[in-house]
This record gives C-alpha cells, structure tokens and sequence, in this order.
C-alpha cells in the first residue's frame, strides 16, 4: 500500500531524511526506531503532509503519488497520524471536532454522514472499547488532558476514523504503564488484514505491547539496518552505538 | 454646517418644546459647530478619525428626515424567546411593548420635556442634546424583576440616507430591581451616521444586563455613548457583538460610586473588508471593594481595523479595587491593523489591577492537526476562530441571549 523510494527531506536547508527506503503491505505493522535527531518524527510529518519540509523522492500510496495529496485529502483517503503532542484546542469541543472530522472524510469518500445521533452511538461504543471517560469528550479539545488521556483521545480519533494506514508518532511517550496497555490494546483491536501500522519509537517497550512484524532502524535520515521483531530486543541490549 | 442650522431649525419646530429647552438645545448646538465631528487630533479619537470616515462615506449629510415609515417588517424580530420592545424605525419610535410586565412596576416616559440633558463629554453627545426627536425612559421599580428581557431595536430602512439620526434611552434601575436590554441593530439603509446616547442610574442591589448586537452587514457609521452609574452593591454586566458596520465606536463610562459595585464588559469584533471598529471603555472606581472586569476578543480580516481603549481609573478613596482587561486579537492577513490602549490611572495603594494584550495569527500547528484529520484549511481555521471567539461569548451569563450570539457567530453544540 504504500511505497517510499529515495525520499529526502530538507528544512531550513538542513538535510533530515537522506534516501530512505520501505515498503509496507496491507496488515503489516512495521516499527522505526531510532536514536533522538535521527528523523524520525520528519517522516510522520512527511508522510502526513506537514508544511515546511522540501521533499525530494518518491511515495506511492496505492496508486497515487502521496506527495502530491494536500493534508486532508491524505486524512480523507485512510492515512491518520497519532501525534506525539497532541495541540491543545482552547474552545472547540471535542465531540465536535470528532462529528466535523469524521463527515469529512466520510463525505470526501461519498459515504453518507453521520447524524448526531448515530454518531454519538459510535463514540460511545469506541470511548467504551477504550476505557476512555466519555465525559471528556464534552471538553474542549486536549485542553487540560493528561499526557495520557491526550493520547488515549487520539487512539480513539484513530478507532473512529477507521484508517488503512497509522502512523503512530512517539505514542508511548507520557505514558505510564497502565496508559500504555490500554493504548496498546486499542491499537491491538483494529489490527486488520487491510489497516497497517508505521510505529515511530524511540524505545522497545512499546513494541512488548504491539508486536511488529518489521523492525527499521532509522539513523541520520536513513535505514541501516531491518529484520523481525526480534531486532528491537537486540537494540534494547546493544543500543543504536552499534550500529552507527 | 449651514445644512446643520437648518435641519436644526426644522427639528425645533417640529417638536413642542418648552424655552428652556430650546435655549439648552441651541447651546449644544454651537458646541457642537465649534468642535464639529471629532478628529485625530482628540486623543480619545486618534484611532479613529470620525470627521474623516463621514466625510470620506457620506455625502450632503442631513439632519433632520420629514419622511414617516409606519410599516415595520416583523420577521427581523428575535422569534427565541419572549419579550419586550421597543423599536426605533430611522430615529423615531415607533412602538412600545411592555405587555408582559406589571404596568405599575415597569414607567415609561417619552415626554422630551422630561428629558435631561447628557453631560457634554464630547461634540457627539452635545450633538444629541441639540437634535433628538425621540425620547424614551424604562424605570423599574424597586425590587421588581423584568419578567422577559428588553430588546431594543434599532431599525434602519433603505429610505434613510445620508441622515444622521440621534438616538437617546434612559434606564432607572430602583433597588434591588433587575433588566436585561439587548440593544439590537438591523439596517438595511445606507451611509448614514446613527448616534446614540444611553444613561444608566442602577441603584442599590439592582442587576443591569446589556447586550449589545451590530451584526447585519451594513455601510453605516455609528457612535454609540453608554454612561453608567452604579451604586452600592449593584452590577452591570455588558456584552459588545460589533461585526455589522462598516464603521462603530462603542464608548463606555461606568462610575463604580459605592461599595461592593461590580461592572463586567466583555466583547468581540469581528470584522473583514475595510470595517472599523472601536470599543472604549472608562472604568471609574470611587468607592472602596469595587471590581471590574474586560474581556475583549478581536478577529480581523482583509483591510479591517480593530480598536480597544480601556481605561481603568482609580480614586484615592478606592482601596481595595479590584482590576483587570485582556484583549486578544487575530490578525488574519497582512493589512489588517488592531491598536490597543491600555490605560492604568491609580492614586490608591491596596488595589489589584492588571491588564494584558496580545495579537498574532492562528497556530499553524493547530491548523495541521486540524487539517490531518480531514479538515479542509477553511474549515480548520473557521473552527479555531470560533473557538477563539467563544470563550468572550462564555462570559454571557444569560444563557438564552448566550446561545442567540452563539447562533449568530455560527457555533452550534
């Protein structure tokens, strides 16, 4: 589904990504590692369509040249991007924010949009799935959430949207191991054969809760080294030293 | 200004006015022909040029209309909720409803004779004293509650133009007595300069609320002068909706005369193409444990210009004051241009004041977060600058009139 060749990323003329390389397949969830500064979050951000970035290379996304889709029209044909500090939104409530982003991709797809009703019903089996306080979605958005109810909040963006492909910055940063599970165990529960992951971690400790079926290490904008799930225990004994 | 004597004249024999009156009127007049309109070169007008934006909008302005509009188109009413009325069509009162209320409660007097004038703080209120046509005072008595609001409205017809009209309403609130006004415009008429003058005495324990809503698109220019007075432990909460003019300055005195006297006046404009708006405010703190509060939220398009001077003054008798004005501004495109004017003037040592500013764009980040999940740019940034706007609009504590303005700015829950 989605196939990134030669992709370089500059800002500010400085070069980040350098010539990476990776495939991923329907169902596949594929993890990056790396150390801090190697570029990890300018490929979620990349890949998401962030401005700012001069990108060169090349990214196919089923048959179309990611590249070339604006921010929403990514959101709207299935890429989601779970961010690693979610912005707070001082006076749009959340739910909706949720109603409003969900009928747009719903509406972008031709599907028929959701009305009030039938959309809080889906919120509260989701929230519920999650373990996730309903009552904070009648709050303004990520204004005041914990580290981790800004994450739970959104994995259940992510539940709702329903994508094909997540990209999961950083998520288990903030979290504590009770927050980590449950994060975990959402993800876990829309794992499918058509939704893949791209799981960004600076540490393994997510990867005990979500097994990857591929492990990069990404370092100074490039992949250098790729194999099974076991690399990650190997990278948490060695360290990324041994690699570079 | 030969124009002014004459329609000067033609008002004076319009009306049924006593000698004394006459003679009060025609020394506002010259006080008014010496100043003329106010100008940048008046400090409390330097950001906005009123002699300039008349002369530069309207053409031949007159002051006096002989032609009489009977028919009011009814649907502009709010339909939400029950209450009074009393409307205004180009200048003149054309109807007053109170049907809900305790006649013996609630007086009104329209006898311009009985009409005192306002204190000459500028040409613009000495222009009122010497023209208005229509006058109309609400007292409600002691410990007697308004049943439904007040709405106020102000009605222009597409026959108004070029005219200035000067409007005056006094409100005598008795003790322990309450009213909620909602001073609502509707224009439809062109470059005219509506002027307008309101007096508020709250007496003891009363509760003054006053909304104030300029929201249909309209080219008029419009001066509107709120003087306030407050005695012992009576509030007076007022909302500003300023997006519909193409130019308005609203200017609030409030005298916060006895103890434990509170004044809250929050507001928003809202404002694209070359409109100008200004909200002034004059908070004066003369007794001991008084409190007063500003919250002003401005978004500023294309080539608007957004304008707040808040002036918080306090007397030497006034220990114990308490303080504070924020003003927040969006500016949206590169021409826009939002002047603030903070003012702290205090001779007493045991008060808490502050007050603080800010003015930048929407978060781009906020934007992308927005976008990423499917959002185009426009609907990103029209949710930002609701969210933007909603928290002054939170700070209305009429829940019916909250939702109304709610409604107008497009936010929906």
């Amino acid at each position: 589904m989605l196939t990134i060749k030669d992709l370089k990323a500059n800002i500010d003329n400085k070069e980040i990504l350098k010539g990476l390389n990776l495939e991923i397949k329907p169902g596949e969830v594929h993890a990056i590692m790396g150390p801090n500064g190697s570029g990890k979050s300018t490929l979620s951000n990349v890949l998401s369509g962030k401005k700012g970035y001069t990108v060169t290379g090349e990214v196919k996304y089923f048959n179309e040249n990611l590249l070339d889709l604006e921010i929403e029209e990514r959101a709207h044909k299935g890429i989601f991007l779970a961010f690693q500090y979610p912005l707070e939104i001082p006076g749009v409530n959340t739910n909706i924010f949720l109603k409003t982003s969900l009928n747009a991709i719903k509406k972008a797809k031709g599907e028929k949009e959701l009305d009030a009703i039938e959309f809080l019903k889906l919120v509260k089996q989701k929230a519920g799935e999650l373990k996730f306080d309903e009552k904070i979605l009648s709050r303004q958005l990520n204004v005041g959430f914990s580290g981790g109810e800004k994450k739970k909040n959104e994995i259940l963006q992510m539940s709702i949207l329903n994508p094909k492909l997540s990209i999961l910055d950083e998520t288990d940063s903030g979290l504590d191991i009770d927050a980590l599970k449950i994060v975990s165990e959402g993800v876990n529960a829309l794992r499918s054969k058509e939704s893949s992951f791209l799981i960004i971690t600076h540490y393994q400790r997510l990867l005990e809760y979500i097994k990857p079926d591929f492990v990069h290490v990404l370092i100074n904008g490039q992949i250098v080294k790729s194999g099974g799930s076991e690399l990650a225990l190997e990278l948490e004994k060695k360290g990324y030293e041994s690699l570079s | 200004m030969e124009q002014l004597k004459v329609d000067f004249n033609k008002v004076i024999e319009s009306l049924k006015l006593s000698e004394k009156s006459i003679n009060s009127r025609k020394e506002n007049l010259n006080q008014f022909v010496e100043n003329g309109f106010p100008n940048k070169r008046v400090e409390d007008w330097k950001f906005s040029d009123l002699n300039q934006i008349i002369s530069s909008n309207i053409e031949n302005l007159r002051f006096h209309t002989d032609f009489e509009i009977s028919e009011i188109d009814e649907t502009t009413f709010i339909d939400k909720f029950a209450h009074n009325k009393i409307i205004f069509l180009n200048g003149v009162i054309s109807k007053v409803d109170f049907s809900s209320e305790d006649d013996t409660k609630v007086l009104i007097t329209r006898d311009l004779n009985q009409n005192e004038n306002s204190k000459e703080v500028n040409s613009l209120v000495s222009l009122n004293n010497a023209l208005i046509t229509s006058y109309i005072r609400v007292t409600v008595k002691e410990n007697y509650s308004m049943n439904e609001p007040l709405i106020i409205y102000n009605i222009t017809t597409k026959e108004l133009k070029s005219t200035a009209i000067n409007l005056k309403t006094d409100i005598v609130l008795e003790k322990n007595s309450s009213l909620k006004l909602i001073d609502l415009f509707d224009d439809s008429s062109e470059n005219n300069f509506i002027n307008i003058v309101q007096n508020f005495d709250i007496a003891q324990d009363a509760i003054l609320k006053n909304y104030k809503i300029d929201h249909k698109k309209n080219s008029n220019i419009k001066y509107s002068y709120n003087n306030i007075n407050l005695e012992k432990n009576s509030i007076s909460e007022n909302f500003i909706f300023s997006t519909g003019s193409k130019f308005i300055k609203n200017e609030i005195n409030c005298n916060l005369n006895d103890e434990y006297s509170s004044a809250f006046i929050n507001g928003i404009i809202n404002l694209t193409n070359s409109q100008h708006h200004e909200i002034k405010t004059n908070i004066n703190h003369l007794a001991e444990n008084t409190k007063s509060y500003q919250l002003i939220k401005s978004v500023l398009n294309e080539n608007a210009k957004g304008i707040y001077q808040g002036k918080i003054y306090v007397d030497s008798k006034a220990q114990k004051t308490n303080g504070y004005q924020l003003s927040k501004a969006l500016l949206l495109s590169e021409n826009t241009e939002f002047d603030g004017k903070p003012e702290l003037e205090i001779y007493a040592d045991d008060v808490k004041c502050s007050h603080g500013a800010t003015s930048g764009n929407l978060d781009e980040d906020a934007i992308f977060y927005l976008m990423s999940r499917g959002l185009s740019n426009q609907q990103s940034k029209e949710l930002l600058i609701k969210g933007f706007l909603l928290d002054a609009v939170e700070k209305i504590t009429d829940i019916e009139i909250k939702d109304l303005i709610k409604n107008m700015i497009g936010i929906t829950e």
